[in-house]
């Protein structure tokens, strides 16, 4: 990165507001920071290594579908049926793997398949949302109930096991290091080739101002439905990494799922209204959702109340980092 | 040789039409200056070309071929770069980034070729580096900006597209002398390469110093062609006007001036604000004042810093000889001040809601109502309409039922239940049709001669001849001339609005 001297010179004026402008996941890096130390405090043993392969385990499937979400937010637009899809790619896998034998063939073949599904959820929800113009909250709340009875269809009740190879695979160590590690390495490399491409910038661009987008000459119908397709393949890999670490397949597991997956992209500090945005950002906000939920769990709370704590927990959580973002901006 | 020719271009929207008939011709080389006052056609004539706007009939030649212009995409393909008045900017993106954004660098295909990105905005950049001001960098990001920056990057937007025809509808509104000093010796370059330009303004001495010849518009056609060199600014301005330029316009129907009473029903004192500065008039009961100039410099925010929905930074407003500073809309009604807008969608209707709920909101606060019976409602509401001769079927059919010129009926309606002193009207005819507007005001000068105050804004020229008892002309956000008795002529109106700020 070129930094001139204007950059330095604005730091010193109003430091926290360009820092904020830069790393607008700020606010949510201090609370992980918070919640960890929170969790260490109740229970010192949350912060071993091991602990922490595990939430990762958990919760990286919450991190896939927040990213997923980015993609469409940038954009202006949001996807309930994020969920959906996952729950659809989860179910369609795991009966794939256990009719094709569940050898390494019939598992990679599998999660080749998933991949196409979740695309195909992505162009459909892009081609309702761009293309016809209907309302992207609402479009896509029906093409949720739509993929869930897809799911439902494939398989109608829970419980199908995954085949032990896979799960075996996602839960387990290579060369010593748990495998998750990999799949983040991979991640971040992915995520970082992405922020490159010009459809982000696109993106983004079409989220700030789509008339001024259109008057540009972007081909705005077109760039929504990338962001789409994109959020499709996200929500696929959120699949592959909930089956692994639930190693069954269940129809519903996605829908509760979806508006955690908003709740993280809005934690990690991107703007709902799209524009401004940060995949940094959502994968620090699921993770913060993650940490609350173990905290609930580390701090003892009776098993009634652990919903109204976590909830409770959330919207601190959030009004922490709107305080952050209104001092930024005042 | 001509690069862009436009022959008998039309475009209407429902009944009315924008653009009735539109000529045009563009010879490579040369900067083409559109004139015409408020809503005459000229954006609409730009977008046409721009593609964002599709003609209904008419004919476009690109270098003596005919084309069609499908959307911004095509007109970028066909050759065309255009500055939009309003910005066609990401705010949250970088300088460089919003230059580069129509036709992004891309390596294999895919990623953003950063270098190159940043080799092609610093060309841009470096051309305004001596005059772009502080903080202006290739990684600022736009909204972050000054006005007058932003409208740089948008100007080197345009220029960044290297098209061979460019359009800027009022490039210069929010620059300096030494911006637009420096920005017109880039366009004598472009003109040197051969580049058809077409360039709006309202300020004459701009258009006298970069234009080589002028096409005047007026009521949505192009009247004639002219060379700038032949011809002085009185003739522009007597074309752009029309035939009666001369002559007191309506002067039957304009009122005399009021003698002014012991006590005026508002009085302004040195009020500035965002978009306005130092503005001091007073407006007797029952006087009809005006504010005319050309659209943007300053009668909205100063008609809405008074309604309290803009901050005023300093002076005074009195009110029936008390003093009185709007905090909000809603401190601003209880003191009896009413506001009307031009834009109905954002400023008055309360859309898919019944008529009757569009008529009463003002009655709820100022009666401080909290349960109210419809019959009652009724009987209160039913005089308001129907003094503005308000069609409609039912008070309990959605607002958006109605046609424009109903809808806006209602929503003036709704301050005539309980009377307030002072009237702000801010555009109130836009997109409203004829008889709806001599409806409307028929009632306004009843409403005068009740003993209000009224402070009328119009973009169209005519309404303010033919209604207020005196114009205070606005250039640049104050008041720049004041137009009384037989002064109130379109010629010196347009002259005031003209001159150079």
């Amino acid at each position: 990165m070129t930094s001139t001297t204007t950059d330095i010179r604005s730091f010193g004026a109003g430091g926290f507001r360009s820092w904020l402008e830069r790393y607008p996941f700020l606010p949510a890096l201090v609370i992980i920071v918070a919640l960890l130390a929170l969790n260490g405090i109740f229970s010192p043993n949350s912060l071993s290594f091991r602990s922490l392969t595990g939430l990762f385990s958990t919760y990286l499937a919450l991190v896939m579908l927040a990213i997923a979400q980015t993609y469409v937010v940038s954009a202006g637009d949001i996807d309930l049926s994020a969920g959906a899809t996952l729950s659809l790619v989860n179910v369609a896998i795991v009966v794939l793997m256990e009719r094709w034998g569940g050898g390494a063939g019939a598992v990679l073949l599998a999660l080749a398949l998933g991949v196409l599904i979740g695309l195909a959820c992505g162009l459909v929800n892009g081609l309702v949302v761009a293309a016809l113009r209907l309302q992207a909250i609402v479009a896509t709340f029906a093409t949720s109930i739509f993929f869930t009875g897809l799911a439902l269809y494939v398989m109608p009740v829970a419980g199908t096991p995954a085949p032990a190879l896979f799960w075996r695979t996602y839960g387990g160590r290579l060369l010593g290091v748990p495998f998750v590690f990999y799949a983040l390495t991979a991640l971040a490399v992915l995520l970082f080739l992405l922020s490159r491409t010009r459809i982000v910038t696109e993106l983004l661009a079409v989220g700030d101002d789509q008339q001024a987008a259109y008057q540009t000459g972007l081909p705005v119908v077109a760039v929504r439905i990338k962001g789409y397709l994109l959020c499709g393949l996200f929500s696929a890999l959120a699949a592959f990494c909930l089956t692994g670490d639930t190693a069954s397949g269940d129809p519903l597991v996605g829908g509760k799922m979806t508006l955690y997956s908003v709740a993280a992209v809005v934690l990690g500090g991107s703007a709902l209204a799209g524009g401004w945005t940060t995949v940094v950002g959502s994968i620090l906000g699921a993770l913060t959702i993650g940490l609350v939920n173990s905290l609930v769990f580390f701090m003892g709370t009776p098993s009634e109340w652990q919903n109204f704590v976590q909830g409770l927990a959330i919207l601190l959580v959030l009004m922490a980092g709107v305080l952050a973002g209104r001092r930024a901006h005042a | 040789m001509s690069k862009l020719r436009l022959n008998g271009v039309s475009k209407a929207y429902g009944a009315t039409l924008a653009l009735r008939r539109g000529d045009l011709e563009v010879a490579a080389g040369e900067v083409h200056v559109l004139m015409g006052s408020n809503g005459s056609g000229k954006s609409t004539l730009c977008k046409i070309i721009a593609g964002s706007v599709r003609p209904d009939a008419g004919q476009i030649l690109i270098n003596d071929k005919p084309v069609t212009i499908s959307g911004p995409q095509a007109a970028r393909v066909a050759g065309i770069g255009v500055f939009y008045q309003e910005l066609s900017l990401a705010n949250r993106r970088s300088v460089e980034e919003n230059i580069c954004l129509s036709a992004l660098p891309v390596k294999a295909g895919l990623f953003i070729d950063r270098q190159a990105l940043k080799a092609r905005a610093a060309r841009y950049i470096a051309l305004f580096s001596q005059v772009a001001g502080e903080g202006f960098h290739a990684q600022a990001l736009v909204g972050n900006l000054r006005a007058d920056q932003r409208q740089l990057v948008e100007i080197m937007k345009a220029l960044a597209s290297e098209a061979p025809i460019l359009i800027f509808d009022e490039p210069t509104s929010a620059l300096d002398r030494a911006q637009v000093d420096r920005f017109f010796e880039i366009l004598r370059g472009l003109k040197a390469q051969g580049r058809g330009i077409i360039f709006i303004s309202h300020r004459m001495d701009e258009i006298t110093a970069i234009g080589d010849r002028v096409t005047i518009i007026r009521d949505g056609e192009t009247i004639e062609t002219l060379k700038l060199s032949d011809i002085d600014p009185a003739t522009v301005i007597r074309l752009m006007v029309g035939g009666a330029s001369d002559m007191p316009a309506a002067r039957s129907a304009a009122p005399a001036v009021v003698e002014t009473q012991a006590k005026a029903a508002i009085s302004v004192r040195n009020l500035s604000g965002k978009g306005f500065r130092d503005v001091s008039f007073e407006v007797a009961h029952g006087e009809i004042l005006g504010l005319g100039g050309l659209h943007g410099q300053g009668q909205s925010a100063l008609l809405r810093a008074i309604f309290g929905a803009n901050p005023v930074t300093s002076g005074a407003v009195t009110i029936g000889g008390e003093r009185y500073d709007a905090k909000s809309p809603r401190d601003a009604i209880r003191r009896g001040c009413a506001y009307v807008s031009g834009d109905r969608g954002r400023d008055g209707v309360i859309r898919g809601r019944p008529i009757i709920e569009n008529v009463t909101p003002i009655h709820y606060l100022r009666d401080r109502l909290m349960i109210a019976r419809p019959s009652r409602l009724r009987n209160k509401a039913m005089p308001a309409l129907e003094a503005m001769h308000t069609k409609f079927a039912s008070l309990f059919h959605p607002i958006n039922s109605l046609s424009g010129g109903n809808q806006q009926k209602v929503i003036i309606a709704r301050w005539l239940i309980d009377r307030p002193d002072v009237l702000l009207l801010d555009d109130p005819t836009k997109g409203i049709d004829l008889s709806a507007k001599a409806d409307l005001f028929a009632l306004i000068r009843q409403l005068a001669a009740e003993g209000l105050g009224i402070l009328l804004y119009s973009s169209e020229d005519a309404e303010l001849l033919g209604n207020a008892n005196r114009i205070l002309v606005f250039n640049g956000g104050s008041v720049t001339r004041e137009l009384t008795g037989d002064d109130r002529t379109r010629y010196n109106l347009y002259q005031a609005a003209y001159e150079a700020a």
